[in-house]
Formats: C-alpha cells, structure tokens, sequence
C-alpha cells in the first residue's frame, strides 16, 4: 500500500466521520466545528489530487471565513442543546426522498468506474504543474472567464439582496 | 556607574546575537545532515524542513516568545517610567538578591503556570473547552513554516534553506490558517460557559470579520509587484527584494536603493500590518480581552490553560514580526553591502558562515519589529467593537482598493518596479508629512470639543485620521 493510499483512507474516514459529527451532533456549536474538520479534511484529499491552490483556497474560504461568520451567528442566536423533536412534514419527506435519489444516483456513477485506476499520471512534469497556482489561475482566467465573471455576478445579487432584506429604508 | 550600565547593555546584546548566530549555523549544519541522511536511507528529501521545524519554530520562535513575556514588562516599565519586575531572584552564591534584569520571572511564571489548579467549570462543554488552547495556539504557531530565515545554500553536499516548507501557494497558505486562530478565542469563550468568556469570543468573531478581508488584499500589491506568491525560493518575494532598484558601487561596497516591500508598498504595509496586529488581538485591538471591561475570552481558563492562550499571543507578535520581515523588510538581507559580503573570498569557501549571519540579520530585524509592536500595544487605548469595523471596513479596504489599482497601473506601465518605488517614496513622504506636521486649527477645536476626557474615541481618530489623510 503506497503512502497515497494510506493518506487517502486516512482523510476518507476523517471526512464521513466528521460529516456524521455535523448531522448528529445535538449542540450546533459542536456540529458547525465537525464542518470545519470535514473542510479540513477535504482540503487533505484535493491535496492527494494534486490540487493544491484549491486545497489552500479550501482552508481559507470555507474553514477560516465562512465558518467563522456561521459560528459568530451560532453563538449570537443562543441555541439551547434541546431543539425542536424530528417531526414528519411534507417538506422533510420529499428532502429524504430526494436525499435518496441522489445517493442512488451517485452509487451508480461510482459502479461505471472503470475497475483499474487511469494512468494519467505518467506525464510527471504535467502532473506537477497541474494544480499549481499559476496553472489554476490561466485557464480560470482565459478558458473559464465567462463562468467566473457569471459567478461573481451571482455574488453581488446576494449580497445586495442580503442588504435589502436587512435594511427596509436605505 | 554609567560606563558599567553600558557595558553590561552591550555585554547582553552581544550575547543575544551570538547566541542567534549560533544557533543559525546549527540550523544550516543540521538540516544538511538531516536532509543527507535521509536521502541516502530512505531516498526521501524534507529533512532539512523537518531540521528546520526544530531549530527555527521550536527554537527560535517559542524561545522569543517567552522572552517577549518578560520584554513586555520590562518595556511596558520603561514606558511608564517604573522600575519593572525585580522581585524574583536565584539566591546562589553571588547571584544572592540581584534582579538580573528581571530573567527569574520567566521561570517563576512557568512554575506559577504548571502547577495551579487545572480547574474547570462544571457547566462548560468538556471536549470544546479543552480543544479552545489547543486551536488558538496550533495555527498561529503553524504560520512561521513558509517565513524563510535565511539564503538557500550548499551544506554537506546538500541543498537547504532556511524554511520549514515552501508550497507553490505561499501566502495563500498564511492566510488561511491565520484564518483558523480564530475558532480557538471563539470556542473558549463559548464553551466557558459564562458570559464574560461568551461576549469575549464573540467579539472575537465579530473583530476578525473586520479585519479579514483588509489582511488579504493589503498584499495582493507586493504579490503582483513580484509575480510571485511565495515566500521562500530563489523567485520568492524575500529574495527578490535583495535586488537593487537603483545601484552603484562605492569603494568596492554597493550601495543603492533595494526593492524593499515597504519601499514599494507603504500603503500596502500600514493595510497589512493594522490587520494583522487586529489578528494579534492586543491593544489597541483587544476588545476580545478587554480586561478592564469583560477579563477575555479566557475566564475560565487557569494553569498551563491559560498560559497557552498568553504564550500564543507572544508567538503571534514573533511570527507577525517574521512575516512582516520577509514581506516588507527584505528579508535576511542588508540594505546595502550584500554583493560586498557574498564576494570575500572566505565566504565563499565557507557558504554557512555567510549564510548563518544574514539569519542572524533576519532575527534582528524580527527582534527590533517585536519592539515596535510592543511599542504601540502599550500606547495606543483600545478601539470599541465599531471602530475596528470602520477600521477595516471603511478605512482599510477601500485603501486597500485604490492601492491595488494604483499598483497594477504603475507596474503594468513600468514593469521594472522603479516607478512604482519612486511612487512609494512619495506615499511615504506624505504619511511622514501628515503625521509629523501639527494641525492647526482642527486639532484646537478637536480638544475643545472633548475637553480633557477623550479616551477611547479620542485616540482612535487620531490614530485614524493620518491614515485617511495619507490616502487622498
């Protein structure tokens, strides 16, 4: 077993452990922190991918700011370890059958993988430079601008949206 | 009496940089053996980072910080004109009732640390309160692995610089796990229990979410001035700015103007360095502790517990200080002589000797830029919770903006950096104008207005005020 494979399995479990953490966990503070270890985790398997710059911006986007900013609400709301007993609604049936579309969907992708890993990894130098921040930034900036731009677009109607629903009078 | 004052002042820094020296080129001897020896037996390289790891972050670092934990009280008395602390003595034959300047105290506060009671609220969420230390000391100490100390050079047959690691990603790297320090003060003050700990780490939260976006962007300028995110390397930002702008060469010494970060980037130094001293969570930036107002975050905490918290504090200034020297400061290298030194013919038979004295160099430069810091914790009051987000929101950011856009204009028209340093040179011209110049009639109407009793907002507009000036 190569020391890929072991990484690998090391974070694989850390992640569906810590994703468990998210859902079961009672006290939302615990639960928003098992995020935090599973983003961390993630950036682990990026890493093995060779995906550094997307294993860094990981870390940085999702672990230190927008958790941050759900934990600071988490602590400002106050909530009780106690919460509201699992009810069935209509809303939460159709989530569990959706939920369940999707694993199936996902199983059955994974089962029409071929059985022998692909072989890209015999250009090194190609490997290498893949991922890097350069090489990220070039094709997010020539091959996918349009994508990019669209995205920051839809970042700006959020948060202008956000301000006019916190703010009735500007 | 005066004399014996001066020789025993000298005596000590003399001891401290040779002691620096030392230990800089047992770093150098180390890793190369490190990096030797597990290439020839198990053919892996990253033994030098791992050398590296003990010497420079176990080392160096730690070693500063607890030392900062006596210069803290030592300046701060200086400051306020008390004698400092003189109480702890090692009564052995002639040490018996001498001060020592105050060394003692280091290991009293330790024995005081290790033995207290390891006490814990019985309300507090047991495993999130334990985790609190552990998560606001981890990252920040983290942070030093990219900083490079010293020059990349042969050892032994082998290859190693002066760094713990050198990813592609660099300063990306810095900023997200500065990002993470964060959860600690949070979980501590929430998992206390106690209200006082729970309004400290909120304003934690709350402090960072200002300071955050300023820390990234106010080095977005020194990246695109270099092409490069990195830090350590031959084409990383620390040796780059070892480059002269402007060069000639008097008497066989060359001398000239460096590409210094700060020379380049005055702006971008004053966004990054009041954010990051925001991350430091010390006055003027400790609305988290506020002890005079909530005691902190860390309430609760006693013994070891505790001391953890303080000693991540003091690694934080160490580390900012590191960074800081390596972004802004050049590095290990000197303002002028470099290519003097890297000449002499036994420098070059002997590579480490040089090498280990320009880390020397870089830890100097980290030791006078922990002195400023501690300079200005202890004079600036404390801002409230809405002026660090006026601070970072209104005032650094969009700062922070304009010299992006100034920066990308002046590079892309002058790619050689000159311009951009003769426009530096202006920005810094002015903020020294600003600050320096006394206000006329403003400043007069200003104290009027508050009388004698300005505290907290009083300074903090004045400390603001030169920067909002320096911008248009």
């Amino acid at each position: 077993m190569s020391a890929e494979l072991v990484l690998f399995w090391v974070f694989a479990a850390a992640i569906v452990a810590s994703a468990g953490g998210v859902i079961i966990a009672r006290n939302a503070i615990a639960s928003a922190m098992s995020l935090v270890a599973c983003f961390f985790f993630l950036a682990g398997i990026y890493v093995l991918l060779w995906a550094h710059t997307i294993a860094a911006l990981q870390v940085l986007v999702y672990a230190g700011a927008i958790m941050v900013l759900f934990l600071f609400v988490i602590m400002l709301l106050s909530l009780t370890e106690s919460g509201p007993v699992a009810q069935l609604s209509p809303s939460r049936i159709l989530g569990a059958v959706g939920t369940a579309g999707l694993l199936a969907a996902l199983v059955g992708a994974l089962l029409r993988l071929p059985k022998t890993l692909p072989t890209w990894v015999s250009d090194t130098a190609q490997v290498q430079r893949f991922g890097t921040i350069k090489e990220v930034g070039q094709v997010m900036y020539t091959q996918w601008l349009f994508p990019f731009e669209a995205v920051s677009l839809l970042l700006l109607v959020a948060i202008v949206g956000a301000v006019v629903v916190a703010k009735p009078r500007i | 009496m005066k004399m014996k004052k001066w020789i025993e002042v000298s005596l000590a820094i003399g001891f401290i940089i040779g002691a620096l020296y030392g230990l800089m080129a047992a770093a150098y001897g180390l890793s190369g053996l490190l990096e030797g020896l597990l290439k020839d037996k198990f053919g892996v390289s990253g033994g030098a980072g791992f050398a590296n790891l003990l010497v420079l972050m176990l080392g160096c670092v730690m070693v500063i910080a607890t030392a900062l934990t006596l210069a803290e009280r030592k300046w701060s008395a200086m400051m306020q004109d008390r004698i400092g602390p003189n109480r702890a003595t090692i009564d052995i034959g002639p040490l018996k009732g001498r001060a020592l300047g105050g060394v003692p105290h280091i290991v009293t506060d330790v024995l005081k640390l290790l033995t207290k009671e390891d006490f814990q609220p019985a309300t507090a969420s047991k495993f999130l309160f334990n985790l609190g230390p552990i998560l606001a000391f981890a990252p920040v100490f983290a942070l030093f692995a990219i900083v490079p100390v010293g020059p990349t050079l042969e050892v032994a047959g082998q290859k190693v610089g002066l760094y713990v690691a050198n990813p592609d990603f660099g300063l990306l790297y810095m900023l997200g796990i500065a990002s993470l320090a964060v959860y600690g003060t949070s979980l501590a003050g929430w998992a206390s229990n106690n209200k006082f700990a729970l309004l400290g780490g909120v304003r934690a939260s709350s402090q960072m979410i200002s300071y955050e976006v300023a820390l990234g962007l106010s080095l977005v300028g020194m990246m695109i001035a270099f092409g490069t995110v990195q830090l350590a390397g031959p084409t990383g930002m620390s040796e780059m700015q070892g480059h002269y702008l402007w060069k000639a060469t008097v008497g066989g010494l060359d001398v000239g103007i460096p590409a210094w970060g700060f020379l380049l980037q005055p702006v971008g130094f004053i966004l990054f360095f009041a954010a990051a001293f925001a991350e430091t969570k010390r006055a003027p930036f400790d609305v988290p502790e506020g002890e005079s107002e909530i005691i902190g975050y860390f309430v609760e905490y006693s013994g070891m517990k505790f001391g953890l918290f303080m000693i991540a504090e003091f690694v934080e200034v160490v580390v900012l200080s590191g960074v800081l020297t390596a972004i802004f400061f050049g590095g290990w290298t000197l303002p002028f002589g470099n290519e003097a030194l890297a000449s002499v013919g036994f420098f070059q038979d002997h590579p480490w000797v040089l090498g280990a004295l320009f880390a020397t160099i870089f830890w100097v430069k980290v030791i006078l830029l922990c002195y400023l810091q501690l300079a200005i914790r202890w004079t600036f009051p404390r801002f409230r919770y809405d002026q660090i987000q006026t601070l970072g929101w209104k005032i650094l950011l969009p700062m922070g903006l304009v010299n992006l856009f100034v920066t990308g204009a002046l590079i892309l028209w002058d790619p050689t950096l000159r311009s951009l340093a003769i426009a530096g040179g202006l920005e810094i011209a002015l903020i020294a104008a600003v600050t320096l110049v006394p206000r006329g009639g403003a400043k007069d109407e200003h104290a009027e207005d508050h009388g004698h009793g300005g505290h907290g907002a009083h300074g903090a507009t004045d400390a603001a005020a030169p920067a909002l000036a320096a911008h248009h």
